[in-house]
């Protein structure tokens, strides 16, 4: 896996870019990791939640009196158990958190909304006690009409989730309700201009299925409540921060009375990023007064927890025969499920991103329907755009006779390229992904019968935002540090990497921890891409807090002004004129000497990090069809992603495959499958099928390096883009290998064979 | 001689709530928070709005808001909607 890298005079960094061995893969692979539901404590009971086994009902009542009765039960609570929220937007209007919702997800009130929806919860004294509790708690439904599929959710005779919901975004705003929680728009330049002066059109319209996030490990906690009203929580999630303020909110409690623990994590991708199970834990234990756990079944997971939307689109591109696009236009229709808020307005921005287009048009419709809520899935929103978009440049490409990378290469957005949504690209990367896989052999080995080669691109925005990092150093020269971000895709390495280039010393003299609530400053969630940017800043401002921490207890060693101290290697140095009469004192000398020169030596940073730099991927994809099955299988994958500065590379690596692995899955197999009342009937992954290591061959990951300057090591962000291209990429090879274009996901067998056979 | 003032466009497409519309607006200011407070003296609640709901791109770099940001001048400011990711 050769590295592309764009300046590599930068490269003089000792650990940064190397490959050293992860910190918590001996627990992992021992067993001793512990992840959400792997905490117990003394007294402990086991927490059950009876879910909707309807798509759509209005409660009538829920009468819980027998399972309260039944000997074991400790506790049985209802939506009653949580307070009343207040209905308003708050937050980013991506995801809106409206608090009224969100105790709605977690507990049922007036109605529930999907096949899954929580209703009531028991606490008993083991798991068996707590799931016969729940055969005894009736409920009286009055049975409502559903809908599932969004263009359906979209028609003005749709059944209602909610009564009173009018379209957010539209002036003047609509005088009846519907599904459509809100509308979005885009638009720069003249679309109608450009399509005018288009030599060629394309236009084409698209679906998607709603996936799951696939992670391995369900949702698992365990909460304890004193009598004080004070909380503790142990929980897998994204973000313990957040964790705390939405559990916190739901329960009416002071933020500094919760305590959230972070526990290791099994997979999140975005579907940890919120939460199931910890206010319902919580008010069981507040209820009993004992610490409850409650762990989630696979088919509870795939119930009741969020995929990422399906969508409906329609994508219009207009060039020049030349080769230039001169207009664009997309419309998004996507599912957020029970509740507001799909990722449609990162699907607006992000689809025509790549491209520098001077008209765009570009509208998102964010529409309700009785599934269970969406969340964020790996750059929420773009990939699937991205399926629509992508596939129509490989149309268009086509039609003008151009080679597809060529193509992109042309129109390709660069630094100072306005975007859809005003504000110009202030980095580049995206051309260098694309001049990587026009370099690489593999573009031009020929292709046998059946054979087809697809290539795709793809943007992500990679955040910033709050983080915080503490560093301490050790009596014996060795370093902790911690940091509140979860470690979901190998942070701890790349924070100890970081912490020892900057101090100067062995990556392995660096221990890096993840703190709970009460131990480190509000960090926000390992989300976004944005940990490795972001909370790297914390931990390198931190680190250069304790140089100069060093340096001054240097000074006073050697009984000289502090500015004739200098930091180097892992040494403190004279600098002054006298070089050479004091011998460089290490890091572990000085810290030997920390009490005699004031104590203890460390520093914390918290900074709310911008300049985040977005990141661009382009893939190529082989596939072979087989016209007799359908069956589509990946003979060779490369992803080119620009990551800035890769701080891991091995890392890195991993989530450049992970990524593209996933969105195989999304292209090919995944998808809910529901009968005619709404029920889930593949809610478990012999049913709902993922990619396993037989099914791929090597994802082969091309690492572009075009460096951030607002970051210390120029990271960008590695763990997002890498899947926004991946199911266009699979669609292209699929109509390059057979001449049929599917525009439908899953492309599973039965697709395929379907196409082949309609010559369509 | 006055600094060029910055060039600040709202995104958000609920920010015209409190703008009546306007998007598009020159403001004399040397940090973001004086554009904060210039927006929020002619039209009473965006100031807290584009706080809590928006980020910033100055000369295209993305910030979560802050007010302690400086500006050059001359700058372009799009306040965008917040992006959450996975």
């Amino acid at each position: 896996m050769d590295a592309k890298t764009i300046k590599p005079e930068e490269k003089a960094l000792k650990i940064v870019g190397t490959r050293p061995v992860r910190p918590d893969g001996v627990p992992k692979v021992t067993g001793l990791a512990q992840y959400g539901s792997d905490f117990s404590l003394p007294g402990m009971l086991w927490g059950a939640i009876l879910r909707s086994p309807h798509a759509h009902a209005r409660i009538r009542s829920i009468d819980t009196s027998r399972a309260q009765a039944l000997p074991g039960v400790k506790a049985v609570i209802t939506c009653a158990d949580f307070p009343e929220q207040k209905y308003e937007f708050i937050g980013p209007e991506r995801v809106a958190v409206n608090f009224w919702h969100m105790t709605r997800n977690i507990m049922a009130r007036e109605k529930v909304l999907y096949e899954g929806h929580a209703v009531a919860a028991v606490a008993a004294v083991n798991r068996i006690v707590a799931e016969e509790a729940l055969k005894l708690i009736a409920v009286d439904y009055e049975l409502l009409p559903h809908v599932i599929d969004v263009d359906a959710a979209m028609q003005p005779d749709a059944p209602l989730l909610f009564e009173d919901m009018i379209t957010r975004g539209i002036e003047p705003a609509p005088n009846k309700p519907s599904n459509i929680s809100k509308r979005i728009e885009f638009r720069i330049g003249d679309p109608e201009a450009g399509f005018a002066a288009a030599d060629e059109i394309v236009e084409m319209s698209f679906k998607t299925a709603p996936v799951h996030q696939g992670y391995i490990e369900p949702h698992g906690c365990l909460a304890r409540f004193d009598t004080d009203g004070q909380g503790e929580i142990w929980s897998s999630s994204q973000g313990h921060f957040v964790v705390r303020a939405f559990t916190a909110r739901l329960l009416d409690m002071n933020i500094g009375d919760l305590l959230v623990h972070p526990a290791e994590i099994g997979g999140g991708f975005g579907g940890k990023t919120v939460i199931y199970v910890e206010p319902v834990a919580a008010a069981l234990s507040r209820k009993t007064g004992h610490p409850v756990k409650i762990v989630m079944s696979r088919e509870d997971v795939f119930k009741a927890t969020g995929p990422t939307s399906g969508a409906s689109m329609t994508v219009k591109i207009g060039v020049k025969k030349d080769g230039r696009i001169v207009a664009a236009d997309g419309l998004f229709k996507f599912q957020a499920g029970a509740f507001p808020g799909s990722p449609v307005m990162n699907a607006t921005m992000c689809g025509f991103a790549p491209y520098n287009i001077a008209n765009v048009r570009s509208v998102g419709y964010d529409v309700v329907c009785n599934r269970p809520k969406s969340a964020a899935y790996r750059a929420p929103g773009s990939p699937i755009s991205a399926f629509a978009v992508e596939s129509v440049m490989d149309v268009v490409a086509a039609r003008i006779g151009m080679d597809p990378l060529k193509f992109r290469l042309l129109n390709a957005a660069r630094t100072g390229t306005p975007t859809a949504w005003g504000p110009k690209h202030a980095h580049g990367g995206y051309a260098e992904t694309v001049q990587a896989l026009l370099d690489h052999p593999a573009y031009k080995v020929a292709l046998g019968k059946n054979q087809g080669r697809g290539v795709a691109s793809g943007f992500w925005f990679n955040n910033g935002g709050e983080s915080s990092a503490t560093v301490h150093v050790h009596e014996d020269g060795t370093v902790v540090v911690a940091t509140g971000s979860m470690d979901v895709g190998g942070s701890r390495a790349s924070m100890a990497i970081m912490a020892a280039e900057t101090l100067g010393i062995e990556y392995d003299a660096v221990r890096a921890i993840v703190a709970d609530t009460a131990s480190i400053g509000y960090t926000h969630v390992t989300g976004g891409s944005r940990v490795t940017f972001a909370t790297g800043i914390a931990v390198v401002e931190a680190c250069n807090k304790v140089i100069e921490e060093l340096c001054a207890r240097a000074a006073m060693i050697w009984d000289v002004k502090r500015d004739e101290v200098m930091w180097e290697d892992g040494h403190a140095k004279f600098a002054g004129t006298r070089a050479g009469k004091f011998e460089p004192l290490s890091l572990r000398a000085i810290a030997a000497k920390r009490a005699v020169t004031g104590g203890p030596i460390g520093a914390e940073a918290s900074v709310n990090a911008g300049g985040a730099a977005p990141g661009f991927a382009t893939e190529l994809c082989d596939v072979e069809v087989d016209p007799e099955t359908g069956s589509v299988k990946i003979l060779r994958f490369i992803v080119a992603q620009d990551v800035g500065r890769a701080i891991h590379r091995s890392y890195v690596e991993g989530q450049m495959q992970g990524g593209v692995v996933q969105g195989i899955g999304w292209a090919l197999n995944e998808e809910y499958i529901y009968d005619g009342e709404g029920h889930l009937l593949n809610a478990g992954f012999l049913d709902y099928r993922v990619p396993v290591a037989s099914d791929l061959p090597m994802i082969e990951a091309v690492i572009v390096e075009v460096p951030n300057a607002n970051h210390p090591f120029g990271a960008k962000g590695a763990g997002e883009v890498n899947i926004v291209p991946t199911m266009a990429a699979v669609a292209n090879a699929i109509n390059n290998a057979v001449g049929r274009r599917l525009t439908e996901l899953p492309m599973s067998p039965p697709k395929v064979l379907a196409a082949l056979d309609s010559g369509s | 001689m006055a600094q060029a003032p910055a060039r600040v466009v709202l995104i958000s497409s609920l920010s015209g709530h409190y703008t009546g519309g306007a998007k598009e607006f020159e403001i004399a200011a040397k940090t973001l928070y004086d554009v904060i407070r210039a927006l929020e003296e002619r039209y009473p609640g965006l100031g807290e709005h584009l706080e809590e709901e928006t980020s910033v791109a100055i000369d295209g770099e993305i910030h979560e808001v802050g007010y302690y940001q400086q500006l050059r001048p001359g700058c372009e400011i799009f306040f965008i909607p917040k992006i959450e990711g996975g």
